[in-house]
């Protein structure tokens, strides 16, 4: 089976069939905008209105090159300091802070991803940090990466997300996060310690296509790769296993422990570019940016462009937009409690008024649904598929975060500006409605969704604004618009 | 707001209610379309309800009213593979204790940090499990099984975790509990409940099932001014929308009145705290109120101690036990003796202790049974002496299968019959765990 790949995004939308999950309907705009940010405003809508779907991937994509690392939003950014500093004077501020062993650096991790999925203009580039940072997963608040977690989201992810995959899996192999939470820096010839081994093979390359004989070549060719006092990364060749290795088909004579370094970035090159890596991370990005259940066609089209891209990022992600199978997936994604989080902040356009507590609110409202980035536990990231965030409880949550957010409930944040979000004067109740709900869905609601909400109000459609219960519920006409399908799917 | 308001108010909430549970039962049950007449009913049994009747959920109105005999399967996944080896501990030559002496080097447990188990001989259970074995031991109500695994389980946590919740298949797009319901026929909203983030594998499929964080808030967000119109726009706005949020919806929704009847039930224990204590408070408020549970699911995660073991699992045994002997107190021994708790993990850990002073990935584990319905407490299953010769590539060989002894308290305690689509191509013999009675 064979998907067409077009020659562009406008070209891959003329091929399409108008189709979407219902109640959305089709959509290019905000299709796009729902895949590729998280969130629409109404900026961006109007730019690819204006100049249409390649150039928005086009500027996003240098976007991700001129605003890299934590640049996205200079006001998050001004707020994280401790991220450019190495473990090392992490430690020392934190020291001179009264609290050596504190977690602010981890903190400030959360509230700049936060931060900068909720206000960076380079979004395409924050939906692939989140993406590779769950590949990639290391959990951050954890004991152990107090002072060095940030490094990996730093000097691995967001370094290489637009970048080339083998570039990151190398940075990854030697970088203080990852190795001190899959006990690499621990493992030395003596006592190999497997835990980065299976991981490098299982998560981070090429799935359950290893044996476990794989896993123990891996782990010892490895070893050696640790940690000295201050946090660096240091290959020690006296901890190094010699002896031949074999990894799936790589081969190395091993002899010399001084040669352990270049044979174990010439194993992780080897992974990195191996079929099936290439097929297991199109298979991810695939789910991420087109449904749950990606053909295999689109699939093998987007390995092969990672393959013959010679592990580059950025070509996977032109091919699924340049699909038609893209293009006729819209709301084929259920948002995962986080994405929902900061889609109503950006689709409400909420003010801030401070920008710190805003962010601790962020941080509190996602952990409430199990949800905060960077926080899942265990080293293959949070899932990415909606039959694994099915929850009565969460949903509950959810719509109380509409409420919420619309309302300015909380710390740092305002309430929704429903006067702007009527985009002018409604002419009556009903008027309001359907202004409402297409600043805060995209679209127009059908007229079912609009007596719903007709019903929800308890008057009549041609109630005059002056006399409209809307007056006192605007912001909760908002969060029930918001609780509806249209913003639970993207 | 006068008395009037208020019972307009809570005829209106109980009549969405109905209405949810229907439109629940619909998606549920694949039956199309809400219809007036099912609406009207619903106002007419909200009626009913005001009365003082027992109007519980949909579920109990149309389906099933709970008996207040029901049996309950409470699994706790441990997350991240538990040292089998230092819970329940081979503690005398012909188990193994010689060998495991020459290579576990610390993470053999010395004698004082055991409990000798009377009438199973040579083995020794953790010291942090003491507060479970003082309160079910003697009363035939802790049993373990050691060496589970099945052929098809890894020594990865993902796979092997998502091949035992799908019931001994990596391809199934359903969990085995899940299967267990669509056997047991409708049940109310409350029959499958997990605390946690998500449903885990186990119950995922097309039967309902109900994931909350907790019970405290598991409730409808605003005030009494409008709970009832907004309950009822988020059901309409959903109307006739497939996937799971078609289901999830009307379910959650549908779930919030009986949710406030269980909060009103009081725990008569005191619970240590932590979330998998609160998880448990939970379930036993549940329990208490009769409400149809037959299924229910927890987590408890941090048992991947590749690192520092002795500290690490000893703390969390620690933690594990209390909570669990609350939960047992709290339900006290009548109401238990309906109530089964299963102990699981995805595999044991590597005989061989590495480096940091913690054992790498292995293959049989260890499950634990507390509660009503077991046949007798002891060790149960095979087992074959430790030695270089009966490791199954350094860790101790899968000789009980986890689906015997699930599949076993399935039959027996939930009245399930043939069992061959809970376990396709597992086909279960039963060690003798658990009882009809």
């Amino acid at each position: 089976m064979t998907t067409t790949i077009y020659p562009s995004l406008a070209s891959a939308i003329s091929h399409s069939v108008h189709t979407a999950v219902a109640p959305l309907t089709w959509n290019p705009v905000e299709h796009l905008l729902a895949r590729t940010t998280f969130g629409a405003t109404p900026g961006d809508r109007a730019y690819v209105g204006r100049y249409g779907p390649d150039a928005f991937y086009k500027l996003q994509v240098g976007r991700g090159a001129n605003y890299s690392t934590y640049r996205g939003n200079r006001y998050v950014n001004a707020l994280c300091p401790l991220l450019a500093m190495n473990p090392y004077d992490v430690r020392q501020w934190l020291i001179r802070n009264g609290n050596e062993y504190g977690w602010e650096a981890m903190d400030q991790l959360t509230n700049a991803t936060l931060g900068l999925q909720t206000w960076s203009i380079a979004q395409l580039y924050e939906v692939l940090v989140d993406f590779f940072s769950n590949h990639l997963n290391v959990p951050n608040h954890n004991g152990d990466l107090w002072n060095t977690r940030h490094t990996h989201d730093r000097d691995v992810v967001r370094r290489f997300a637009m970048g080339s995959y083998t570039n990151m899996l190398l940075a990854s192999a030697k970088n203080p996060a990852m190795l001190l939470y899959l006990n690499l820096a621990e493992s030395n010839k003596t006592a190999i310690n497997e835990n980065y081994g299976r991981e490098l093979l299982e998560l981070h390359t090429v799935g359950l296509r290893y044996t476990e004989n794989d896993v123990k070549n891996a782990a010892r060719l490895l070893s050696g790769r640790t940690l000295d006092d201050n946090f660096r990364y240091v290959y020690d060749e006296y901890i190094h296993a010699t002896g031949k290795v074999t990894v799936l088909g790589f081969t190395d004579a091993n002899l010399r422990a001084e040669d352990g370094e270049r044979a174990g970035d010439n194993m992780i090159r080897y992974l990195a570019a191996h079929p099936f890596t290439a097929t297991r991370l199109a298979q991810k990005l695939c789910t991420r940016l087109v449904s749950d259940t990606p053909s295999a066609g689109l699939v093998n089209a987007v390995a092969h462009a990672y393959l013959a891209n010679r592990t580059q990022i950025l070509p996977m992600v032109s091919t699924i937009l340049r699909s038609a199978e893209f293009w006729q997936s819209r709301g084929r994604k259920v948002r995962r409690p986080a994405e929902n989080v900061v889609a109503t902040v950006r689709t409400t356009g909420v003010g801030v008024s401070n920008l710190p507590d805003a962010l601790d609110t962020l941080h509190w409202v996602t952990a409430q649904m199990g949800n905060t980035p960077l926080e899942w536990p265990t080293p293959d990231g949070y899932p990415d598929v909606a039959s694994a965030w099915r929850s009565a409880g969460t949903l509950l949550r959810t719509w109380e975060m509409h409420l919420g957010i619309a309302g300015g409930w909380w710390n740092g944040l305002r309430a929704a500006n429903i006067a702007a979000l009527y985009g002018g004067v409604p002419a009556n109740s009903g008027d309001a409605i359907v202004r409402l709900g297409r600043t805060l869905t995209g679209t127009t609601l059908s007229s079912t969704h609009r007596s719903v909400l007709q019903t929800f109000l308890g008057e009549p459609a041609r109630t005059p604004m002056s006399r409209s219960i809307l007056q006192w519920w605007d912001s909760l006409l908002a969060a029930t618009i918001l609780d509806g399908p249209h913003h639970a799917l993207r | 707001m006068t008395p009037t308001n208020d019972l307009d108010t809570a005829l209106r909430l109980r009549a969405e209610q109905v209405r949810a549970d229907l439109c629940a039962q619909d998606a549920a049950w694949g039956t199309s379309g809400w219809t007036r007449r099912r609406f009207l009913a619903g106002i007419g049994m909200a009626g009913v309800a005001a009365l003082g009747s027992q109007l519980v959920t949909s579920r109990a109105a149309y389906a099933a009213v709970p008996s207040g005999t029901e049996r309950t399967l409470l699994v706790v996944f441990l997350r991240g593979a538990a040292d089998g080896l230092r819970i329940l501990a081979p503690n005398n030559s012909a188990l193994g204790l010689d060998f495991l002496k020459t290579v576990r080097g610390d993470l053999v447990p010395a004698d004082s940090d055991l409990i000798a188990l009377p009438g199973a001989t040579g083995w020794g259970l953790n010291k942090k499990l003491q507060p479970l074995f003082d309160a079910l031991w003697a009363s035939g109500e802790m049993a373990f099984v050691p060496a589970v695994s099945s052929p098809g389980v890894s020594r990865s946590h993902f796979q092997a975790q998502a091949f035992l919740e799908r019931g001994g298949t990596d391809r199934a797009t359903s969990g085995w509990l899940e299967r267990v319901l669509e056997l047991l026929g409708p049940g109310t909203t409350f029959r499958a409940v997990t605390e946690g983030w998500s449903t885990p594998d186990s119950l995922i499929g097309m039967q309902p099932s109900l994931t909350l964080g907790s019970l405290d808030d598991f409730q409808f967000p605003g005030w009494d001014g409008m709970r009832a119109q907004a309950q009822k726009a988020v059901l309409d706005l959903y109307r006739g929308v497939g996937g799971p949020l078609g289901t999830d919806v009307p379910v959650t929704i549908s779930a919030l009145g009986t949710a406030a009847q269980i909060r009103a039930t009081a725990n008569t224990a005191t619970y240590p705290g932590g979330s998998f204590s609160d998880a448990l408070k939970d379930f036993a408020k549940i329990l208490k109120a009769d409400v149809g549970l037959q299924v229910a699911t927890v987590d408890v995660g941090g048992w991947d101690t590749h690192t520092n073991e002795v500290n690490e699992l000893d703390g969390l045994l620690d933690d594990t036990a209390a909570a669990l002997r609350a939960f047992m107190d709290d339900l006290g021994p009548a109401r238990r003796s309906r109530v089964t708790v299963a102990v699981m993990t995805e595999f044991g850990r590597r005989v061989y202790m590495n480096d940091s002073a913690g054992a790498d990935h292995g293959h049989g584990g260890l499950i634990w049974l507390l509660g009503g319905g077991l046949a007798s407490s002891g060790v149960l299953g095979k087992w074959n002496g430790l030695s270089a010769a009966t490791l199954d590539n350094g860790d101790v060989a899968g000789l009980n299968s986890p689906f015997d002894v699930l599949g076993e308290l399935v039959q027996k305690r939930l009245g399930v019959g043939a069992l061959s689509t809970v376990f396709p191509g597992h086909t279960v013999a039963p060690i003798g765990v658990a009882t009809t009675a």
